[in-house]
């Protein structure tokens, strides 16, 4: 049987952040240490804990262990005004989670929860991507319609400080 | 290759002019520790990583570099939006006018334009990445200088954000360091299996 959408599921339900020992801990997580590359890559997985895409995102960090506060500053809340803005956000969450298990990844490569969890995080990413691109145009110019006139030119350039 | 996203990858919104904060922001596109640099140092060095590890970690976080120097342009683009000559003026920015207008151009706070000497590339693995640490070290510390300057959260929340990086890439970079570092100074292992 694949735990995969039971993993998704407790993925969906952790609060602040997923705690992949209790998970691992549980049996949720049953190639988390079969799949660790056994040279050298001297590295406890099991301590690690992640934020949710969201939390991780307003941090600029998925992982806990690793976040720093600077002095009493607290990262800003990123709030949608309109569903424009909150389809954006939602796939840039994801794609953030999914690019910071792709950092972590390449230094561990054989890191099979963290792989499966990559797949999971890029292919929401990329569903989220479609779906914006969709209703409010190209993010990527191969998304470009076919109607004049071409609207890659037409839709707002990043800058211009709207989503 | 690359692949253009019209997206940033955390969102920037200043609403308030400011020549005098883009004036210094300035500095992490062309100055030493800027992401121009960092993106141009991981960029180059990849190459010749001795294992397939190396050469993902600098190719995705030199990448990633490249947005962040996209967040930057952006940031100092909105803070000096419609400014005028004299407004540039009053915030310093009179040499960066004569010479620029309002495109902006990779140089640093004090206007001194980008050179490719911010960043050394040796042929040695464990300088290379020990310079990588040190340079996610120096950025996270700049953005920290920023961050003490700025009063504006619309410019806040970006450095925190853009500083939280140099810390994640600079844990990859450490792990990474250790792992070649173990490798090669234990000689059962062999080198660059991949």
């Amino acid at each position: 049987m694949n735990d995969y959408d039971y993993l998704l599921n407790q993925y969906n339900t952790a609060n602040s952040f997923r705690d992949f020992n209790v998970l691992a801990q549980n049996g949720l997580l049953p190639n988390m240490n079969t799949g660790m590359n056994q040279s050298n890559m001297n590295m406890v997985n099991a301590n690690i804990q992640l934020y949710t895409p969201q939390e991780a995102y307003e941090k600029g960090n998925l992982f806990s262990n690793l976040y720093q506060q600077y002095m009493n500053y607290k990262p800003a809340v990123l709030r949608a005004t309109n569903e424009r803005e909150r389809m954006f956000l939602e796939f840039s969450r994801m794609a953030f989670a999914a690019h910071e298990l792709n950092l972590y990844l390449d230094n561990y490569p054989d890191n099979s929860s963290m792989l499966r969890l990559f797949h999971d995080y890029s292919n929401r990413a990329s569903a989220l991507m479609e779906e914006y691109q969709k209703k409010y145009g190209p993010i990527v110019v191969s998304s470009s319609g076919v109607n004049i006139p071409f609207q890659w030119v037409n839709s707002t350039w990043p800058w211009e400080g709207e989503i | 290759m690359w692949k253009y996203e019209k997206r940033l990858q955390y969102p920037i919104n200043i609403k308030k002019k400011d020549p005098k904060m883009a004036k210094i922001i300035l500095t992490q596109y062309g100055g030493a520790n800027s992401e121009l640099a960092a993106a141009l140092r991981y960029l180059n060095q990849r190459y010749t990583m001795p294992d397939n590890r190396g050469k993902a970690l600098l190719t995705d976080i030199g990448t990633e570099e490249l947005a962040h120097i996209e967040m930057i342009c952006t940031m100092v683009y909105q803070l000096t939006k419609d400014a005028t000559p004299e407004e540039l003026k009053a915030a310093g920015l009179a040499g960066n006018y004569s010479e620029h207008g309002l495109d902006v151009y990779p140089s640093n706070a004090d206007g001194v334009p980008f050179t490719v000497t911010y960043f050394s590339s040796t042929g040695d693995v464990l300088a290379n990445l020990s310079e990588d640490m040190a340079a996610e070290q120096k950025a996270r510390a700049v953005y920290e200088n920023l961050i003490d300057l700025a009063t504006d959260p619309d410019v806040i929340g970006p450095l925190l954000w853009l500083r939280q990086r140099e810390i994640v890439h600079f844990n990859r970079f450490k792990e990474l360091y250790e792992y070649y570092e173990k490798q090669f100074n234990n000689p059962i292992q062999p080198r660059g299996e991949e």
